[in-house]
């Protein structure tokens, strides 16, 4: 996939996607400024909006862009690749609201939970993903795992001071589900 | 050799399929084919586009197998979809830079072809005119239509000029008026 084609995707969806994005990041900065100094604030409300920029992505929101993209000459892991990037750049982006509201509200350690707000956001984003491709119960199966992969994530960072330790798991985490969602968007069908 | 084969193709979800499928399409080929229902037609379309694998049956697009080759499939097809887009002429600069980019087609050679073939489309409701226009961008050998709607088959076959358009319909009149040649050599698996 050819870095043209990959920054149209993502550009065409995140402008689609502009009002949703834009009521995340609100969120993010309401919640930013009202919680600045808990640490649970930033893990868990930034990955809830991930999980929910995630599921944005399902198939039948923007069926133009579905259709575009189901036509195009791309490999289902190219495809996943990119569509993960778009939840991804607005759950960072909102996340990054969050520290930087809740550094004007004095939290003294807001840039150093940046890291690791991000690192738990993007894997819970990226583990709610295979929840588009997916119905009823294994749908709610994925939202769930996306939410525990963040609640873990915050255990691992905070309560058990390792922040490298939930540096490891949210690559890991990550990375395995990405493969996943690659591999169903390869076998998915779009009737 | 045929473009776009289909031997018995068929596909299942659940409790419900499309009944197999056979038909060839040569190059420069106008086929129509009828089917029971509009999903069926779809299914079919998605199908002979390389964008559904067939749960059984064989099909095959320029000799490449779409359930292994899929990106090949979709260089030589071009899939035209049954519904509008909900763009206005307005967004047609931006739905070009984006279909040329996704199909690696140059953004200058991509905007010329493309507003030639708007030129050339007339005055086809941009909804139905910009999917069409975004298929034959990249320059297809195959141009598939899901439905198309009859009352542009004439500038939409003459836009085609010498590819292969295979399309899908519900009624017998439509099919027909996209059935010029009355080149389709399909036959029920």
């Amino acid at each position: 996939m050819t870095p043209r084609a990959l920054t149209a995707l993502v550009a065409a969806r995140l402008y689609e996607q502009r009002r949703l994005v834009l009521y995340a990041c609100a969120a993010a900065l309401v919640v930013g400024l009202l919680q600045p100094r808990e640490a649970a604030g930033p893990v868990m409300f930034c990955s809830f909006l991930g999980i929910l920029m995630a599921l944005a992505q399902s198939p039948g929101r923007y069926p133009h862009l579905d259709r575009c993209e189901q036509s195009a000459p791309l490999f289902g892991r190219e495809l996943a690749r990119a569509k993960a990037l778009i939840p991804c750049v607005a759950a960072a982006l909102a996340t990054t609201i969050y520290a930087a509201a809740a550094s004007v509200r004095g939290a003294p350690d807001a840039v150093l939970m940046l890291p690791i707000a991000l690192a738990a956001v993007v894997a819970a984003t990226l583990t709610a993903l295979s929840a588009t491709l997916r119905l009823r119960g294994s749908r709610a199966f994925y939202v769930l795992l996306a939410a525990a992969a963040s609640a873990i994530a915050y255990v691992l960072a905070v309560p058990a001071h390792s922040p490298l330790a939930e540096f490891g798991f949210c690559a890991i985490a990550s990375f395995l589900a990405l493969r996943q969602y690659g591999e169903a968007l390869a076998r998915y069908d779009p009737i | 050799m045929p473009l776009l084969r289909m031997r018995s193709a068929s596909f299942r979800l659940g409790s419900w399929s499309v009944a197999p499928v056979t038909l060839d399409v040569e190059p420069g080929e106008l086929a129509a084919r009828t089917f029971a229902s509009a999903r069926e037609a779809a299914v079919v379309a998605l199908m002979a586009a390389g964008i559904v694998k067939a749960s059984s049956g064989c099909v095959l697009i320029g000799d490449f197998d779409p359930r292994v080759q899929s990106v090949h499939c979709k260089r030589i097809a071009g899939f035209v979809p049954h519904e509008p887009v909900g763009l206005e002429e307005r967004d047609f600069a931006a739905y070009v830079a984006y279909r040329a980019a996704l199909w690696n087609v140059e953004a200058r050679l991509a905007f010329e072809r493309a507003s030639a073939l708007r030129t050339a489309l007339g005055d086809m409701h941009e909804a139905f005119a910009l999917p069409f226009i975004g298929a034959l961008l990249a320059g297809p050998e195959l141009i598939v239509l899901d439905r198309p709607m009859p009352a542009y088959a004439e500038r939409i076959l003459r836009v085609a000029g010498g590819k292969a358009v295979l399309s899908t319909h519900t009624n017998v009149a439509a099919a027909r008026a996209f059935r010029r040649r009355d080149a389709l050599r399909a036959t029920p698996a």
